[in-house]
């Protein structure tokens, strides 16, 4: 069997045990006014100054609805990003809003069976992927408003049964998908043997602590290798802690904040215990925002160490001078995608691209890159979602219009997510075109 | 007392008085929230830079974004501009902010001013019916849009009725009465809805700005 054939048969039993995850969802029923009691609760939380500007400044233009791919891919107006955040506006203007007294009057307050529909609205329909946030005239930052719907949402109990049951398990367990610390390690060591690179693991004295995922674990580790590779090519001190070695989150991913805490704390307290300079998270993409922009916030203090995404820790080896780089041999021209969660909402664009161009390779970008890079349409679990399937086909098209207008000989993605969700895309979409990590690409081609 | 008397009397002092009271709470109210705690390592430091580059940039957005857009970015920007010269450079306007603020300025020739009108009646009504027929805009809609398309439409209207008054066959008192009792309703409404983008225009621009130049990204 080959390689390609191996991963196509390991995507197909992958793909059918997240057809099952939901069924593994623990009920979460509570009566219908906690649910909107505990809602509320959230979003009078999270309203701060520049949220409370955002929510009295909506003048419902529509322009947000011509930058959203699952309002595009579907052609339905109900997915315009503006109504995405209105539970959280009509619950800032009843109770917080200067001019509450008169909104209390005049507009309804939110019921469960609007949370019940806005579960479509902020999970099934969108990622959080922030285009919309760039074009919005009034500066709202729809994507953060949605994540805030999301969290009132988990809350209240109704985070998608798929998402949930992923969430569940990695409250109590630290792990997805249950790969284990035993599991990990047994991969790791097979990963070893067949591609005969050394993944240290418990390494004492280690600066650059490593984390890897479950998705890697049990489906993309050519990631994982590539990033092994490029390590000891660089003579990096690094390492993968046993007792640590988990980047997703999914508490971000569904908005569960007390899961998005312990996942993080767990890693960070395991950096510090082993006195980690850098944090490397594997490519995953909500992974390296949970860490780097709400590890310390959740954690209380900032952290005592670097958190860096696997594409840009490996773009700093090269502009150190670290990597000898070569070209690959069944590549001539590649096109790069920016995740939403590593670029749009990481600022890491130009690295990665100057590491492949370093490489001699063609780079073709598509027509919208960088701030204005579609998302994939499977990202912030989306991809997990059963009923999401069309919505995601629709927006996946919107990208994969643009990656095959390039002509490249690959995409290339340093986020499992979005190479999970382009993976599957294609194959609804009877493509073929090859869908490159990152880390591999650039293991695969080191210079001796 | 005459309509014109009522109208240029106590409704525009009561209705300027509602206008700054309401848009003195509004904002205050709206900027004395706490903000967001930051503990993680920021990306970018240049911050005041950010925010303002945002506020310049979101007026030209990137050209991928800004091709489905163009027409209500053009009729936005035709509408302000139009509205901006009727409400600014009319000479008997003028005449008000001189009573009002107690200087003046040069104003445009009243052809100028009344074709400027005219588009933004134009450019009103053509974004109404789009609101009205396309299913994001009805989507998204409320009665605050409509009441503020309202109160905007009104004083532009009953403004050129007034300075047509011998074609309509309507005392010339009268119409600037109803135009300025118009007015006054704009005024009272500007603090309620959606008119107060005006003020929140530029801070809202200004935290994004911020905000993403936090993660290292210009917004």
């Amino acid at each position: 069997m080959s390689m390609h054939q191996e991963m196509e048969q390991t995507f197909q039993m992958f793909m059918g045990m997240v057809g099952e995850l939901g069924k593994l969802a623990q009920p979460t029923d509570m009566p219908d006014s906690e649910r909107v009691a505990r809602a509320k609760k959230v979003f009078l939380e999270k309203t701060t100054w520049d949220i409370a500007t955002e929510l009295e400044g909506c003048i419902h233009c529509g322009l947000c609805a011509e930058a959203c791919h699952y309002r595009i891919g579907t052609g339905d107006a109900k997915y315009t990003p503006a109504k995405k955040f209105e539970l959280m506006r009509t619950v800032y203007r009843r109770e917080l809003s200067p001019m509450r007294w008169l909104y209390k009057l005049i507009l309804p307050d939110i019921t469960a069976r609007d949370l019940e529909e806005w579960q479509e609205l902020v999970y099934d329909s969108c990622t959080m992927c922030a285009r919309c946030s760039m074009i919005c005239p009034m500066g709202i930052h729809i994507a953060e408003l949605v994540e805030y719907t999301r969290e009132a949402l988990a809350e209240a109990g109704l985070i998608p049964a798929e998402i949930r049951a992923m969430q569940q398990m990695q409250y109590e367990t630290g792990t997805i998908f249950e790969v284990s610390a035993d599991v990990m390690e047994f991969k790791v060591k097979e990963l070893e043997e067949t591609h005969g690179i050394e993944i240290p693991l418990n390494k004492a004295g280690a600066e650059v602590m490593v984390l890897t995922s479950g998705l890697d674990i049990m489906l993309y580790n050519d990631a994982l290798v590539g990033t092994a590779k490029i390590l000891n090519h660089a003579k990096v001190n690094w390492t993968i802690w046993v007792d640590s070695f988990e980047c997703a989150n999914f508490g971000l991913l569904s908005g569960h904040a007390a899961t998005l805490k312990r996942q993080a704390d767990r890693v960070i307290d395991a950096a510090v215990k082993h006195n980690a300079k850098v944090v490397v998270v594997s490519e995953c993409g909500h992974a390296y925002p949970a860490l780097r922009f709400y590890g310390a916030e959740g954690w209380g203090k900032p952290l005592p160490f670097e958190v860096m995404a696997p594409s840009e820790y490996i773009s700093k080896l090269y502009e150190e001078g670290k990597l000898k780089l070569k070209k690959p041999q069944d590549r001539k021209t590649v096109t790069l995608h920016d995740p939403c969660k590593v670029g749009r909402h990481g600022g890491i664009f130009d690295g990665p691209r100057e590491v492949l161009k370093a490489m001699g390779l063609e780079l073709r970008e598509t027509e919208n890159n960088h701030m204005t890079n579609w998302c994939c349409g499977g990202g912030a679990a989306v991809f997990l979602i059963d009923r999401a399937a069309e919505l995601r086909q629709r927006s996946f098209e919107i990208k994969f219009g643009e990656v095959k207008a390039t002509r490249a000989d690959a995409l290339v993605v340093s986020c499992g997510s979005c190479r999970l969700n382009f993976e599957r895309g294609k194959m609804n979409a009877g493509e073929t075109l090859p869908v490159d990590s990152f880390a591999q690409i650039v293991g695969d081609n080191l210079a001796s | 007392m005459s309509l014109l008397d009522f109208a240029r009397g106590p409704a525009l002092e009561w209705s300027l008085l509602i206008m700054v009271f309401g848009i003195f709470w509004r904002l205050v109210g709206t900027f004395l929230f706490k903000g967001q705690v930051y503990l993680s390592k920021p990306k970018g430091t240049r911050f005041v830079a950010a925010g303002l580059r945002t506020i310049a940039t979101r007026s030209w957005p990137d050209e991928r974004l800004e091709r489905t857009i163009r027409f209500q970015h053009y009729s936005g920007y035709l509408f302000h501009i139009t509205l901006f010269i009727v409400i600014f450079l009319f000479e008997p306007h003028i005449e008000f902010f001189k009573w009002l603020l107690g200087f003046s300025w040069p104003g445009l020739p009243t052809n100028a001013v009344t074709f400027a009108a005219a588009v933004t009646v134009a450019t009103l009504i053509a974004l109404g019916i789009r609101r009205a027929t396309n299913p994001i805009m009805k989507s998204i809609t409320n009665a605050d849009d409509w009441l503020s398309w309202l109160v905007t439409i009104g004083p532009v209207v009953t403004g050129m009725m007034a300075f047509a008054h011998q074609n309509i066959g309507i005392r010339y008192e009268d119409l600037l009465g109803i135009h300025i009792l118009s007015v006054c309703l704009l005024f009272i409404w500007i603090p309620f809805g959606k008119l107060m983008h005006m003020f929140l225009l530029f801070p809202g621009r200004y935290q994004i700005g911020e905000k993403f130049e936090f993660r290292g990204v210009r917004a």
